[in-house]
């Protein structure tokens, strides 16, 4: 129908007109009541909505099996209630029963805390990770202890305010700085020539570590053998040894690692050992040092040389560790710890200055 | 020219009745009112935004819970395997509307009210 055709476009156009006009309509009394009554209505639907989407939901629960499932009876029910009494948790437990307890110990038969008994446990049957190492450092640390106290009345000149300045303190931070167990310890003790015998392992590491060196808990031979290899003067600031080889040629400074070999040839040809001991400081000191070198000595430049503690000091040469000044002569190896070899490779180039270690060779030499 | 349509509206249905034909029937200017401010709802998504906030506000409060319950009844009593949507629908609606606690009640029209200030001109 014509009619109804023309009325639905008119009725669309004035549509869209109409909401333009509803814009500028003012509020008015019944439309607000009509509105309110809008209000409500859309408010219902929504309510609606979610009955329905519940409906749907428990339908669908019903027909796929699983609406009953949460459904438990009472007995267990009761059994997990929630429970709310003080001094217990919620499923009626309590919660510090064991805090004041105290557990009698197999091994000790002492009466430990219950929070501390299985730590008291690991160390009293020293089956723990702990216990080992601490037992082997208070093992080493003994033995120290008793080695120190024989030195020092045999070694008089140890006494020397020069060389024993910052070894007591030295002593104990000796101890807490060894590590016992590292992995380096077992190395060297393969490598040793023996002359420790049966020492204990911890003295091995005593010219290891550049802290803590003590010359008067070390013996004659090791202190001769330490000193001919490395300049070890300690510092005053920081405790340390230095621990720059003895280079047979001062004025040779030379990086590269090549250094070995030709030195080693110079040194040996000028050095004698069995020089008197009134020796000029530096060069002199260090060639005597040097020229009883064992011939023991393997060139290394990075590697770990064997520890022969007998010898003095290893060769004469740069004992393949790039230079440093002059300062002292003799070379690597041989006397110290074969670790120390990467060590003192490190720590030499690094140390630029000259240190001279003024007679020391000599010194340790007349004592025997 | 545009006529206004003044025309003396017929009874419609609800707004959101679909099987209302819009385009056949002369509303009244109330109902197309209602139709441009349920379009308007739904197009600017807060239609779906109080659909949501009802129903966190339902389950909250545990409408759900007791309305599931009562399904619960109902499906006992209509049996298991024979009870249908409708049968849930007619059971479970009026209650469900009459559970709502006031407060939520009061807030959702708060909203809407507020939706329609702003929206429409009233």
């Amino acid at each position: 129908m014509t009619w109804s055709d023309s009325h639905y476009s008119a009725i669309k156009i004035s549509h869209t007109d109409f909401q333009m006009k509803m814009e500028d309509m003012p509020l008015s009394g019944p439309d607000n009541t009509k509105l309110e009554a809008l209000v409500h209505d859309i408010y219902s639907e929504l309510v609606e909505d979610a009955c329905l989407g519940l409906c749907f939901e428990v339908h669908r629960a019903v027909k796929q099996g699983y609406f009953f499932l949460d459904d438990t009876d009472q007995e267990s029910l009761k059994e997990f209630e929630i429970v709310d009494q003080p001094g217990v948790d919620i499923f009626g437990q309590v919660y510090n029963q064991w805090k004041n307890k105290e557990c009698e110990c197999p091994n000790c038969k002492r009466l430990i805390a219950a929070s501390r008994f299985a730590p008291h446990l690991e160390k009293c049957l020293g089956m723990g990770r702990n216990s080992s190492r601490i037992a082997n450092r208070r093992l080493a640390s003994n033995n120290n202890m008793s080695k120190s106290e024989s030195d020092q009345e045999d070694n008089d000149d140890l006494n020397d305010n020069d060389w024993s300045y910052g070894a007591e303190k030295k002593a104990k931070k000796r101890k807490s700085e060894k590590n016992q167990n590292s992995p380096r310890r077992s190395k060297s003790l393969k490598h040793k020539n023996g002359d420790l015998g049966g020492s204990i392992p911890s003295e091995t590491y005593k010219y290891n570590y550049n802290t803590g060196i003590s010359y008067e808990t070390l013996g004659p031979d090791e202190v001769r053998s330490l000193l001919t290899t490395q300049c070890g003067v300690i510092s005053e600031h920081t405790k340390k040894m230095c621990t720059r080889p003895s280079l047979p040629d001062a004025d040779a400074v030379v990086e590269s690692d090549s250094f070995d070999i030709p030195d080693r040839q110079s040194v040996m040809s000028r050095l004698q050992w069995e020089d008197s001991p009134d020796i000029s400081p530096a060069d002199s000191a260090s060639s005597k040092a040097s020229t009883n070198h064992s011939d023991s000595r393997m060139p290394k430049k990075k590697k770990k040389t064997p520890l022969s503690l007998n010898s003095v000091g290893g060769s004469g040469g740069g004992g393949g560790v790039g230079g440093g000044g002059g300062g002292g002569g003799g070379s690597l190896t041989g006397g110290s710890s074969s670790s120390s070899q990467s060590n003192i490779s490190l720590s030499t180039k690094k140390k630029r200055p000259k240190l001279q270690a003024p007679s020391i060779s000599s010194i340790y030499d007349d004592l025997n | 020219m545009f006529y206004p349509v003044q025309y003396r509206g017929w009874t419609v249905c609800s707004p959101a009745d679909p099987s209302r034909q819009k385009s056949r029937q002369i509303m009244s200017k109330d109902s197309q009112m209602r139709a441009a401010i349920n379009q308007k709802l739904i197009e600017m998504g807060e239609r779906e935004r109080l659909k949501e906030l009802l129903r966190a506000k339902l389950v909250e409060c545990g409408w759900k819970d007791q309305l599931k319950a009562h399904c619960k009844d109902v499906i006992k009593e209509k049996g298991l395997e024979h009870v249908t949507v409708e049968d849930l629908v007619t059971e479970v609606t009026p209650k469900g509307r009459a559970l709502v606690p006031d407060s939520v009640k009061k807030e959702l029209l708060q909203r809407i009210r507020a939706f329609l200030a702003q929206h429409a001109t009233l």
